[in-house]
């Protein structure tokens, strides 16, 4: 017999709403975890689709849920209506109070939108082994999907430095196309 | 051959002090020591890499070449330039008046930065109250200066600079005439005030477009922003002046000959009396008004006194004037003696024989005066204006006598 009194959507199909009341979920455990646990399931995740489907394919599936993220995030946390440096100053005060990462604007085009900007402390990457290669694609799509919600414009974001190729700080260029 | 040792060593010296000459040839290298000989250029482009970093940021260049991913002996330097990149960018917004801006994880620096960038938001909203509270004072005084009809000059009292102009005052000043006449006004009553502190009233007539203005001014002495200055502060007056004007020539004039009045002439004569002035007092009195008044009417009567009036008038520019009574004048005059004065009034007398008055009507016009001479050098006791009055008239009375009489034996 169905579940009339179901609250919710499926969780295959993500809403905000679905993320729930973690407050009253989780009363003794709280709100936050260690940084070990996320990427526990972040990189199992990234293993499992890589065999899967590829590392290409895999790492872009990465980059579309960080979109997806960067979009919700924007429109459900950050206040959308407000100048571009009151934006910036906010998203920055936020992904520290969340602990997602430093971020520090390095330029910003205001002709064509061109966007470079660091995380330091990436929650994804600081400290993981040298490997040669950059790792950040859930990052470049949050990134973008943040950037698209407050401008209105499709963004392209790629990380050109990262700590899993021998950096401190994993810094990224955002096109607006 | 060169020993490994010395190969090795030579390339490391040249890598620390001539980068650009660094070449390590593998060939020469044992086959034990290829593997170490490929590690060591790796490791030391990575240290060329970050020593040029370090230069290029040491000079404050941040546009500079980054070493490529991979240099972990970079990374702690390309930290730093993304840092710097980001103190810049933050710095340029904070430029632009973002107060937003916050420095996180830079140890002291953060703090020192986040207490600039708060002090300086403090210091604007600060100002910006301030401007909020001028613009407020300014548009009060604006309202206040449209409502308020004075006119208001600040002017430095050393320099005479004008440090402020009302809007009609600045109109006047731009006038050619009254704008000099204003300016010397000014300049005068500034070198007049040198070294006063109290405030000072005074007046000012002007002249524009042909007609007189009166202004009542205050000049107040100011100490502003370190300068002595002077706000003077302009009302016109004139419309109550011309007021004042009229109730006075009301006071002082007789209604019918626009002559001075008994008030006003007894006034003058106890000023003079006072003033221990020489001069001349004389009585003048109109012949046959009453005959003139009985037989041809008052209105008759009245333009022979209108006659004599405008004659005495003429006749004695330089004399007071007055009307004392119906048919009755008196003249003061300084600088004329009595002999002078009968002369005078005798012309005055024959004058009015010859008037033509009214067309039809005919009559004897004349006047009979008495001259009495007033002042220190007049002979007998000193007498007081009434005195002096019934002395004058009782001369009159001798004149009339007399003249009655020559009529007499004229008509005999």
């Amino acid at each position: 017999m169905e579940n009339t009194l179901k609250q919710g959507t499926s969780h295959n199909i993500f809403t905000w709403e679905n993320l729930g009341d973690i407050k009253k979920g989780r009363a003794y455990l709280g709100e936050d975890m260690p940084v070990l646990v996320y990427r526990l399931m972040q990189y199992t995740m990234l293993d499992v689709l890589s065999k899967e489907h590829g590392d290409e394919k895999a790492n872009e599936y990465f980059r579309q849920a960080g979109y997806l993220a960067g979009i919700e995030f924007a429109k459900n946390v950050l206040d959308l209506q407000v100048g571009f440096n009151t934006f910036v100053a906010n998203l920055q005060k936020k992904l520290k109070e969340l602990k997602i990462g430093i971020l520090r604007m390095e330029s910003f085009d205001d002709l064509n939108g061109d966007i470079i900007l660091t995380v330091g402390e990436d929650l994804d990457c600081s400290g993981i082994p040298t490997t040669d290669e950059t790792v950040c694609y859930y990052d470049e799509g949050f990134i973008s999907g943040i950037l698209e919600a407050y401008t209105g414009r499709v963004y392209s974001v790629r990380e050109i430095d990262c700590w899993a190729n021998g950096d401190r700080v994993c810094r990224f260029q955002g096109a607006a196309e | 051959m060169d020993s490994v040792a010395g190969l090795l060593q030579d390339y490391l010296k040249n890598v620390i002090h001539e980068p650009e000459h660094a070449v390590l040839d593998l060939h020469k290298l044992p086959a034990e020591f290829q593997n170490f000989g490929k590690e060591l250029i790796y490791f030391s482009e990575c240290v060329m890499e970050s020593s040029g970093l370090a230069k290029a940021l040491a000079k404050g260049n941040l546009n500079v070449k980054l070493p490529p991913p991979g240099n972990e002996v970079a990374a702690p330097l390309k930290e730093l330039h993304a840092s710097l990149k980001h103190l810049t960018w933050q710095t340029q917004q904070i430029a632009k008046g973002d107060y937003q801006q916050r420095v996180d994880f830079m140890g002291e620096y953060s703090e020192a930065f986040n207490n600039m960038i708060e002090r300086l938001n403090q210091r604007r909203l600060a100002l910006l109250d301030e401007i909020h509270t001028l613009v407020q004072n300014k548009s009060l005084y604006e309202t206040l200066a449209g409502q308020i009809e004075q006119w208001i000059i600040v002017t430095d009292t050393d320099t005479s600079e004008r440090l402020f102009v009302s809007r009609e005052m600045e109109a006047v000043l731009e006038e050619k005439d009254s704008g000099n006449v204003l300016c010397r006004w000014l300049q005068t009553q500034t070198e007049m005030m040198q070294g006063k502190d109290e405030i000072y009233m005074t007046e000012l007539e002007m002249e524009n477009s042909g007609i007189i203005r009166y202004y009542s001014v205050s000049i107040h002495p100011l100490n502003w922003n370190g300068r002595n200055a002077l706000a003077f502060v302009l009302t016109d007056v004139s419309s109550e002046r011309e007021r004042l004007n009229k109730l006075q020539n009301m006071a002082d004039l007789d209604p019918l000959t626009q002559l001075y009045n008994r008030r006003y002439g007894m006034e003058v004569l106890e000023d003079w009396i006072a003033q221990c002035k020489s001069f001349i007092l004389s009585f003048v009195d109109i012949d046959n008004l009453k005959y003139v008044n009985d037989r041809l009417g008052h209105a008759e009567g009245d333009q022979y006194i209108l006659c004599v009036s405008v004659i005495m008038r003429e006749f004695s520019p330089n004399a007071v004037v007055c009307r004392i009574g119906g048919d009755e004048f008196m003249l003061l005059a300084e600088n004329w003696n009595v002999d002078e004065a009968r002369e005078r009034l005798e012309v005055l007398r024959r004058a009015l024989i010859g008037w033509n008055g009214s067309p039809g009507i005919s009559y004897e016009r004349s006047i009979s005066y008495g001259v009495i001479p007033v002042g220190p050098l007049a002979s007998g006791p000193v007498l007081q204006a009434s005195e002096l009055l019934s002395a004058a008239d009782e001369k009159m009375y001798e004149y009339k006598r007399a003249y009655k009489l020559r009529q007499k034996k004229r008509a005999r």
